[in-house]
């Protein structure tokens, strides 16, 4: 921060914040700022790990509202203090660590549920709210809002939407930029907007998409509404595994070229077939590519999908059944795989390469990546899985490990191997029509990257960043964005 | 240090968010650090550097812990951050860095002890602070007698689970001991306690600690079981809240069990589903019965667990609420509109 907590100046700014939206909800403790110096980064997971002190926040800010956000924002103005967005913690690109410290707006207490409208079939709420506490409360109400991530215990919509996330449904309901009717923002100047209460329009551009994926760089998003949706009255999963994973793609893109409407896909390597899926099914899937998919909806027309499904797995592409047990196996542990002790864990080195590209280069983004990985860092393993699918493609999840005795004990030697992964292993899938990413976001691990990603379009988006945050108050340093 | 033997959780919990969601504490302070995540993460860094230990504001985050163990019955693999935060709590104590609140709760809960036997019979009843101050000792007298069954009572202190969770594991195996010793006085065979915390503490932590009971111990809705009682009416539609120490840390059938027993229509109170979109009450609805003694130390922290159980309510002025836990129906009845009976009160308004 610009002053130091012994200063009378720190005092007058928590004087401030503290006016502004109470005292209880302004919060200096140890306990708390270490909370919020760590989230599901490896860097800072390490960095904590090897006894370092990870970068805190001076205040810790609790808004209950729009309006209280818009105050916070005029103090930091004022004083040039940075603000960093925070919803769960959850994120795993260090997108909402407070690396120049000052003030952590988390936004968790705006957890209220405004409207479950189920005429229009939307929910409005504030963007604190866990995704798994405004699930329930749909549920309870027999909606859905059938955004199912693995964070979903954990990450808040405002981060989902602040990301660009996904969920285990986003093949048939979409990522949540495709959820979104329309938002509440409070601007870096402390300005409260709304974007237009329909997501398909023709008034001009559109500013909801221009505040999803923005991190919290262009300002806070406080309120949303979504789209929702009846609970099915059937959900049916089938697997079927094929000799490789090529085969398995093929039979994959296939089924997303019918048109058929899976609401799921996640297709496993033979690698992580073999290691990860065994593992959390607790059986032995000892050869080839493990491939899910299912259909959710009314339930003569699940049948029928998956009819058409099973021709075109099983008489085009020749993939051994397993049923709908073996696709139900994935369904009721599709989360066991994040839990530790089956999700990759410190002291292991280990990140997601998450990469999106057609299905004209998948493969492609695939080898490229593996390749590099295997012939820099021959000590590392390297899996992966296609998770989330459209007509056009989809999402690799593939993921880089290395075990503790291959990771350096200096924490600067071990960030310095882990980054150069991602430098490596990122330009070889921008390289082969790959986009870095699908749905974890940019924060600080790929900021680096931006500008290989976006070239001549960069300059737009910092101008953008410059028009609406002039100060740069608004999680600098982030993004690709510049820092302090 | 005592969090070393907790290196499981310690090294698993620290970055893992998968439990996030049903923090009691978590979710009404909002605080990252009523986390089993920022707990754990905490403790490494203990280990690391020693002298966290005695930063009064970790120590007070580990004090204002609920102790519900939702998160590791929840928890695939139940790593038991529980324990983590006591193991946290003992090696405050015993480097001398307990708060002053602490320490004179502590001295009030030793000095509390006036062992009081009544009755003869196999059947011994404990009447703990709660219970008594619930009045259900009167109730479970009154199914009792419905029942036809004579049985001898023991009232008059704290047996030692308070002491435990607030880090003084030698008074509390003192304290223990002492009660052990009246128990075996009595020549019992069966010691049934309404207060889930105290069973915890005579069925679990009595054995661990090499203390000798020389008795069956059960809770009321397992004895209650045993009984050949039946219901003049049923009880129909109520909403049962599951108790921290009979679900979280003993998973007991016999609260469920019972309200059938007595024709409970149970509802679903809450939003909560297990992973598969089954109804399952995961979150902690027990105003920090883990925790024993919240009260004392958080009265504050405490409304708030209120109030956020009353918003889950359907109906929060006819929603008929039990509980196995005279420790909740107190705070409850406190801080909030609810009406909420124990389970010995549905059983006896059934007979």
């Amino acid at each position: 921060m610009l002053v130091q907590k012994n200063s009378y100046m720190y005092e007058m700014i928590r004087t401030e914040l503290t006016d502004a939206i109470g005292a209880e909800y302004v919060c200096t403790g140890d306990d708390d700022r270490l909370g919020h110096s760590i989230d599901y980064y490896w860097i800072p997971e390490m960095w904590h790990d090897r006894g370092m002190e990870t970068p805190k926040p001076d205040f810790i800010v609790r808004p209950g509202s729009a309006e209280d956000v818009a105050k916070v924002m005029k103090i930091a103005n004022q004083y040039r203090i940075p603000v960093t967005p925070w919803g769960g913690g959850s994120g795993s690109q260090g997108g909402a660590l407070p690396v120049y410290e000052g003030i952590i707006l988390d936004m968790k207490r705006m957890n209220k549920i405004v409207k479950i409208d189920k005429t229009a079939l939307t929910v409005t709420c504030q963007t604190g709210i866990i995704a798994r506490h405004l699930e329930w409360q749909c549920n309870k109400q027999g909606v859905s809002t059938m955004h199912l991530p693995a964070s979903i215990a954990c990450a808040t919509i405002g981060g989902f939407l602040a990301h660009r996330g996904t969920g285990v449904l986003s093949t048939k309901y979409g990522k949540i930029e495709d959820m979104v009717m329309s938002l509440e923002v409070v601007t870096p100047s402390g300005e409260i907007i709304r974007t237009l209460p329909v997501p398909r329009h023709a008034s001009g551009p559109d500013l909801t998409m221009l505040f999803l994926g923005s991190e919290g760089t262009l300002g806070v998003i406080t309120e949303v509404t979504l789209k929702i949706h009846p609970m099915p009255e059937a959900r049916e999963f089938r697997a079927y595994v094929f000799p490789d994973f090529h085969t398995a793609m093929s039979a994959g893109a296939e089924l997303m070229r019918s048109r058929l409407q899976p609401c799921a896909m996640r297709l496993y390597d033979e690698t992580e077939t073999l290691t990860y899926v065994s593992k959390v099914f607790g059986k032995t899937l000892d050869k080839g590519a493990y491939l899910v998919f299912g259909f959710d909806g009314r339930k003569d027309i699940v049948d029928l999908q998956m009819k058409y499904a099973r021709q075109i797995m099983e008489d085009q592409f020749h993939g051994e059944d397993y049923g709908s047990q073996g696709g139900m196996d994935w369904w009721k542990n599709k989360y066991k795989f994040f839990y530790p002790g089956f999700m990759f864990h410190m002291p292991q080195a280990f990140g997601t390469l998450d990469t999106v590209a057609t299905f004209s280069n998948i493969e492609n983004v695939y080898w490229g990546m593996k390749n590099v990985v295997r012939e820099n860092f021959p000590q590392a393993r390297f899996i992966g899985h296609f998770s989330h699918w459209y007509e056009w493609g989809c999402m690799l999840y593939a993921r880089f490990i290395f075990e503790e005795k291959d990771v350096p004990k200096d924490p600067r030697e071990a960030a310095a191997l882990y980054n150069r992964v991602w430098d490596l292993a990122i330009r070889a899938a921008i390289a082969n029509g790959g986009v870095i990413n699908e749905h974890h976001g940019v924060g600080l691990k790929l900021g680096r990257f931006m500008k290989d990603l976006y070239g001549s379009a960069m300059p737009v988006l910092e101008g953008i960043k410059k028009q609406l945050d002039p100060n740069n108050i608004m999680n600098p340093g982030k993004m690709g964005f510049k820092g302090i | 240090m005592n969090i070393d033997n907790c290196l499981e959780a310690v090294k698993n919990c620290r970055f893992c968010f998968m439990c996030r969601h049903l923090s009691a504490v978590g979710n009404v302070t909002f605080t990252e650090a009523d986390t089993p995540r920022i707990r754990a993460a905490v403790a490494y860094g203990v280990l690391m550097h020693p002298e966290w230990l005695s930063n009064p504001e970790y120590i007070d985050m580990f004090y204002r812990a609920d102790l519900s163990r939702n998160c590791a019955h929840h928890c695939v693999n139940h790593y038991d951050e529980n324990a983590l935060v006591i193991a946290a709590r003992t090696d405050i104590v015993e480097k001398g860095f307990a708060p002053a609140a602490v320490k004179a709760l502590r001295d009030e809960l030793v000095s509390s002890e006036s062992w009081q036997t009544a009755g003869s019979g196999d059947v011994l009843y404990f009447i703990d602070p709660y219970t008594a101050e619930a009045k259900i000792d009167g109730v479970f007298e009154a199914v009792m007698k419905k029942a036809g069954k004579k049985y001898a009572t023991v009232r008059g202190g704290c047996i030692g689970r308070a002491l435990k969770v607030l880090g003084f594991a030698d008074d509390a195996k003192q304290a223990l001991e002492k009660f052990a010793a009246v128990v075996r006085g009595t020549g019992a065979k069966t010691l049934v306690v309404s207060n889930p915390a105290a069973y915890e503490m005579l069925k679990n932590d009595a054995p661990k600690m090499g203390v000798e009971l020389s008795v069956t111990v059960m809770h009321t809705s397992e004895y209650f079981l045993t009984l050949k009682l039946s219901a003049a009416k049923a009880a129909g539609k109520l909403y049962y809240l599951e108790s921290d120490y009979l679900r979280n840390y003993n998973d007991l059938p016999f609260p469920h069990e019972l309200l059938k027993k007595i024709g409970a229509e149970e509802q679903h109170f809450g939003a909560d589903r297990d992973w598969l979109g089954v109804p399952d009450q995961q979150e902690s609805f027990t105003c920090g019965e883990g925790a024993v003694v919240l009260p004392k130390l958080y009265p504050d922290l405490v409304k708030k667990l209120a109030a956020y159980i009353e918003k889950q309510a359907d109906d929060p002025a006819a929603d008929r609420i039990v509980t196995a836990s005279p420790y909740t129906k107190l705070c409850l009845t406190k801080y909030t509109s609810l009406k909420v009976e124990t389970l010995e009160e549905a059983v006896l308004k059934a007979l």
